[in-house]
Order: C-alpha cells, then structure tokens, then sequence
C-alpha cells in the first residue's frame, strides 16, 4: 500500500492510521506494530526537519510479506542525508550533559531489523524492515 | 490523540500518543510544573523521541530547584524507548504490571 502525506508533523496522525490499517489486516501484533510505527515517525520528522525548505510530498509505501514488514518512505529534490550513518548518542551521559534532541535515529537505529538509505538525483529513498515474531 | 490532566492526587496522567505532533500541547503543560510529580502513564500508548525531548527538557528544569519526575505504569514498549536512549538512568522510572 503507498500513499503520499504532506511533508508536516500533523501528517504523523493520517500515516499512523494508512500503517495501522495495513499492519491489522495481517493481524501483526504490538510488538512489531509499536516499532514500525516508531521508526515511521522519527524518520517521517527527520525528512520534515532537514529538508523543510522541499514543499513535495513525502511517499510512504508498508508492505506485508512472510510476517516482515518492509517501510520505503520516498522524497524528491531534497540534500542528501544518510540516515544509517551511525549517531554519536552518549545514552549514559548524566542528566546535565544531556541536550535535547539527536536520539530519534539512534532510536530508529536499534529498533529495526535492515536499514536502507539510497540517494539518486536528488531523490532520497529510506527503507527499513521489521520481523514479526 | 493525546491527553495530559492533574490526575486526583496531583499526579500528571498521559494518555494515548505522544508523537512530534503532540509535543507542544505537552510542553505547554509541563512548563506549569515547577515542583516534584508523578507521571502516570498507564494509559499512554506511545511515545518517540520527540516526547522524550519534552520529559528531558522538563526534568533539567526542576533538576535546578532540586526536583524531579518519576514516570510509573510505563508499559514495555515505552520502556524499550527509555532503555534504548538510557532515559532509565536519568529518570526514576516504575514499568507497569502486564
């Protein structure tokens, strides 16, 4: 299933409930259903944040295959931004070292199972699977 | 959706989806708080790294006057997210009982 959802954080509400319908008809459970729809927004954000000044719409295609999930979320004429790069994220660090933001990709990171970044003129394209089960 | 109230006994009671899209209301109503509290998040479905930003920002804030946040009923999923971001050091957190 694929549908293309305004580049803006008040789209994160309509891709919640394309997702959901998709991951319900295959009757995947929670524990698969709460970290698709975790990496699905940190990455949906990602691409709202750093390419704000692209007014296109970002495609968001879910499919269902043997039990895995395989997200591709799609963008045009955007700057590269290679979201597998691994992240400097100090998670012991104590309460005064800490600053907010830069934990939603390292989230994302730990959280899925394959994690894609392809960029072709100007057209950046993420995909990650999650395993049911 | 997402709601935030004053619970009974003055505890902070979160319910539904703390995504990005949420995070003002949530904000908004935390920069109220200026003493220790309880986050009640039993009824809180979800939560991302934007939410996240929110509780730290808001618990480096009492941090100066000698307060903090405790968050209870944490279900396990959200508290994956905390254990992944090593919130679990930073915060006094209770899972809930599934």
């Amino acid at each position: 299933m694929r549908k293309k959802f305004a580049r803006d954080f008040d789209s994160l509400s309509a891709i919640y409930e394309f997702t959901e319908g998709v991951l319900a008809a295959h009757d995947l459970g929670e524990a698969v259903r709460f970290p698709v729809h975790l990496a699905m927004e940190e990455l949906f954000t990602n691409m709202v944040k750093y390419n704000h000044d692209s007014d296109g719409e970002i495609e968001v295609d879910v499919a269902v295959d043997a039990g895995v999930v395989t997200v591709t979320l799609t963008e045009h004429d955007v700057d590269e931004f290679d979201v597998t790069r691994p992240r400097e994220i100090d998670t012991s660090a104590s309460l005064g070292e800490r600053t907010p933001g830069g934990l939603g990709l390292h989230l994302l990171q730990n959280i899925v199972d394959n994690l894609d970044y392809e960029y072709r003129d100007r057209r950046s394209r993420v995909i990650f699977t999650k395993e049911s089960g | 959706m997402f709601e935030i109230n004053f619970g009974g006994d003055g505890e902070i009671v979160c319910s539904g989806r703390l995504d990005a899209a949420q995070c003002d209301r949530a904000l908004s109503f935390l920069d109220g708080v200026s003493d220790a509290r309880t986050l009640d998040f039993s009824a809180l479905e979800y939560i991302s790294s934007a939410g996240l930003g929110i509780l730290l920002k808001t618990q480096k804030r009492l941090a100066e006057n000698g307060a903090a946040l405790k968050i209870v009923n944490v279900n396990n999923h959200i508290h994956d997210v905390f254990r992944y971001s090593g919130f679990n050091t930073i915060f006094d957190i209770e899972a809930k009982q599934e």
